[in-house]
């Protein structure tokens, strides 16, 4: 079928499905997001239709929440315990599986599996293991490593270790997979170089490797930094923020805010906090990252 | 669920509508798509945007025993269709016996208990203190019994600003949970111990006394229900305080395209002696239907009900169950998780003052 030529004689080519593209993007991305903005400076409860416009209030309120504040601390130190062991053991992975035979293929599709699984299902998998009578803590009684069962879900600071742990263990995932679709990008012929100029493991993976997957370790960072800073199905299946609010993310606090304490408003001021403290976030992480893989 | 939807489709010709928790409804409010009929919602909430139709005064006088038991400035938006307790405490009769114990009546003899059951390696109370609400059970039941056991219109007192959470009376209810925690009364990891788990060490014999609602007598395996027996925490001012919550089915949109409609689907649901009987044997729920004989359920009910069921129909004492109730006595949104919290709080830290000044502020940003 011709397709359709204005004056001028120029084809409109795939323009008018960008345009839907782009329209779409604006109903489904854009509104809320602005619906969501202008909420953020009302009173706006999910009960009522009507709302006043109170200025700056809900930001001002932030500052001076103390669940918010540890709802951003608890997330800050998940966000950087999470991207840090998952790139490291990520990379690590990726290098030791990084053959091409059946053996190794197989064992990458099993390191995968937590990222395809839903958030929740991880979380029920890992609560059965880390309750009073979970696996790890019969496990860890019989073997006699401790006399009585670790409460792993029972302290703020043991249920912050165990979010890292299992944000970490479906984070790794994709990383890993990440690093190897990397590595297998680089040249053997770079490594048989540099074993030729006198390279030896860590020189080759100092001045081939990390160069060489460098964009892929951007990738990788960044979104790990994304995918921890909004955190919500994990906390919710896993402590429901307990104990005693320790381990409430900033996501979580937002759904409690909007239709626990019926305060929307509040809760699209956090959103959009959210929003611009992750897009700083990635903004920053990419900048970085981007300029060392120059530097590389 | 499926046969709720069918049988409301058929019984009033709307769109079938069913809301089955607070969040979910407010979420589907928040979206334009507020249900017809709503169940287990917390009435405080939405009564104030104009959206739940409340019951007919003739109709809640005529069905009902309490007919005020969800009633928020005078009028109801749940049917007061059945109650419970909450929290009563289960005991294992097997472990008392072989400990020489008695049920206790008092707070003294109750930490007696606690502590010849401790030194004898025996974990005296069950919690399951992962889950918020769960672990706010111990405090709420102290609180219950000895704030709201000697002044029922305690909450209505707080809305007036009239008592505080930091006054003597609630201080000394609080600081028997810190002594109940110091003195072993929970196992060490109580905190990371699940709802499921819970249930099944004190039921496996593993525990000896649990704090918990009524409906765990639902769980309570028909076979083995000799061996556990309830009682109520022992109050300050002595004699037995009922933590009683009347509960019940379903609310009704004031928004309902058809609201007589809705109404009417409500109330037949409501006086269903088949939903009620599933309720008294799953739920251990207590039926609140005047005139209606409890034979006539047809239930089939084990003695731990019967004895638990003696406190709703004898003379003791019923007060509202300190934030688990839908009536005037209800906590303003958003406050119940703030309790649960600083339950969870309160069993690694010892500042109950400082707690309990932080739930004050918190409660005067919630209720204003």
């Amino acid at each position: 079928m011709p397709s359709r030529t204005p004056r001028g004689g120029r084809s409109l080519g795939l323009a008018p499905l960008a345009w839907i593209a782009v329209a779409l993007y604006a109903m489904f991305l854009l509104f809320p997001l602005f619906q969501s903005l202008f909420w953020s400076f009302t009173d706006k409860s999910p009960l009522q239709g009507k709302s006043d416009f109170v200025g700056l209030a809900n930001y001002t309120d932030l500052f001076s929440d103390d669940l918010f504040l540890h709802s951003l601390f608890f997330t800050g130190i998940v966000v950087v315990s999470v991207t840090v062991v998952a790139n490291t053991v990520g990379l690590l992975l990726a290098m030791l599986l990084n053959k091409s035979t059946a053996n190794y293929r197989v064992m990458r599709t099993l390191i995968f599996i937590p990222q395809v699984l839903s958030g929740v299902i991880v979380a029920f998998i890992w609560r059965s293991i880390l309750t009073q009578n979970g696996l790890l803590n019969v496990l860890l009684v019989k073997v006699g490593l401790v006399e009585e069962p670790v409460a792993w879900l029972g302290s703020s600071g043991l249920a912050t270790f165990s979010i890292c742990v299992v944000v970490s263990w479906i984070t790794i995932a994709f990383a890993t997979v990440v690093y190897t679709a990397s590595l297998q990008s680089v040249p053997a012929e770079l490594y048989e170089a540099a074993r030729v100029d006198g390279a030896g493991f860590f020189g080759r993976f100092r001045h081939v490797t990390l160069p060489m997957i460098a964009p892929g370790m951007t990738i990788s960072v960044v979104l790990c930094l994304i995918t921890t800073l909004k955190l919500y199905d994990v906390i919710a299946v896993l402590t429901s923020g307990g104990p005693a609010n320790a381990t409430q993310s900033t996501a979580y606090y937002l759904v409690t805010a909007a239709f626990t304490d019926n305060r929307f408003g509040y809760a699209s001021s956090i959103a959009m906090v959210l929003l611009v403290l992750t897009a700083l976030v990635s903004y920053s992480a990419t900048h970085v990252l981007r300029k060392r893989e120059a530097d590389l | 669920m499926k046969r709720a939807r069918t049988l409301f489709a058929t019984a009033v010709g709307l769109a079938a509508a069913l809301s089955l928790t607070a969040k979910y409804a407010k979420q589907l409010q928040a979206s334009g798509q507020f249900p017809d009929v709503l169940s287990s919602i917390t009435p405080n909430d939405f009564i104030g945007a104009g959206l739940l139709q409340p019951y007919d005064r003739t109709w809640l006088d005529d069905h009902f025993t309490d007919p005020d038991g969800n009633a928020i400035k005078g009028r109801s938006y749940i049917p007061p269709t059945n109650a419970q307790i909450i929290p009563m405490i289960f005991y294992n009769k097997k472990i008392f016996a072989a400990h020489h114990l008695e049920v206790p009546t008092t707070w003294d003899q109750f930490m007696t208990v606690v502590r010849t059951l401790g030194k004898a390696g025996v974990t005296p109370l069950q919690m399951a203190g992962a889950e918020p609400w769960a672990a706010a059970y111990p405090l709420s039941g102290l609180i219950t019994a000895d704030v709201l056991g000697e002044n029922p219109d305690w909450v209505k007192d707080r809305y007036a600003g009239t008592v505080k959470f930091t006054d003597a009376d609630v201080v000394a209810a609080v600081s028997k949970y810190r002594e109940l925690v110091t003195a072993g009364g929970f196992d060490k990891g109580a905190l990371g111990v699940n709802y499921n788990d819970a249930n099944t060490q004190f039921l496996a014999g593993k525990s000896a006394m649990y704090p918990m609602g009524s409906w765990l007598i639902g769980l309570i395996p028909p076979a083995g229900a000799a061996d556990f027996g309830t009682f109520l925490l022992p109050s300050a001012g002595g004699g037995a305080v009922v933590p009683f919550t009347t509960g019940g089915t379903t609310s009704v949109s004031a928004k309902s395209a058809d609201v007589p409609k809705a109404m009417d689907f409500a109330k037949a649901w409501s006086l269903s002696r088949t939903n009620l009987k599933t309720l008294i044997e799953t739920d251990g729920a207590f039926p609140m239907l005047k005139d209606v004989p409890f034979d006539s359920f047809g239930a089939k009910v084990t003695p731990v009900y019967t004895e638990a069921y003696a406190y709703v129909t004898g003379g003791a004492r019923k007060v509202s169950a300190f934030g688990e109730v839908n009536n005037d006595d209800a906590l303003p949104a958003g406050l119940v998780d703030q309790f649960n919290a600083m339950a969870q709080k309160l069993f690694t830290d010892s500042d109950v003052k400082g707690q309990l000044a932080a739930f004050d502020a918190a409660w005067d940003k919630a209720a204003n």
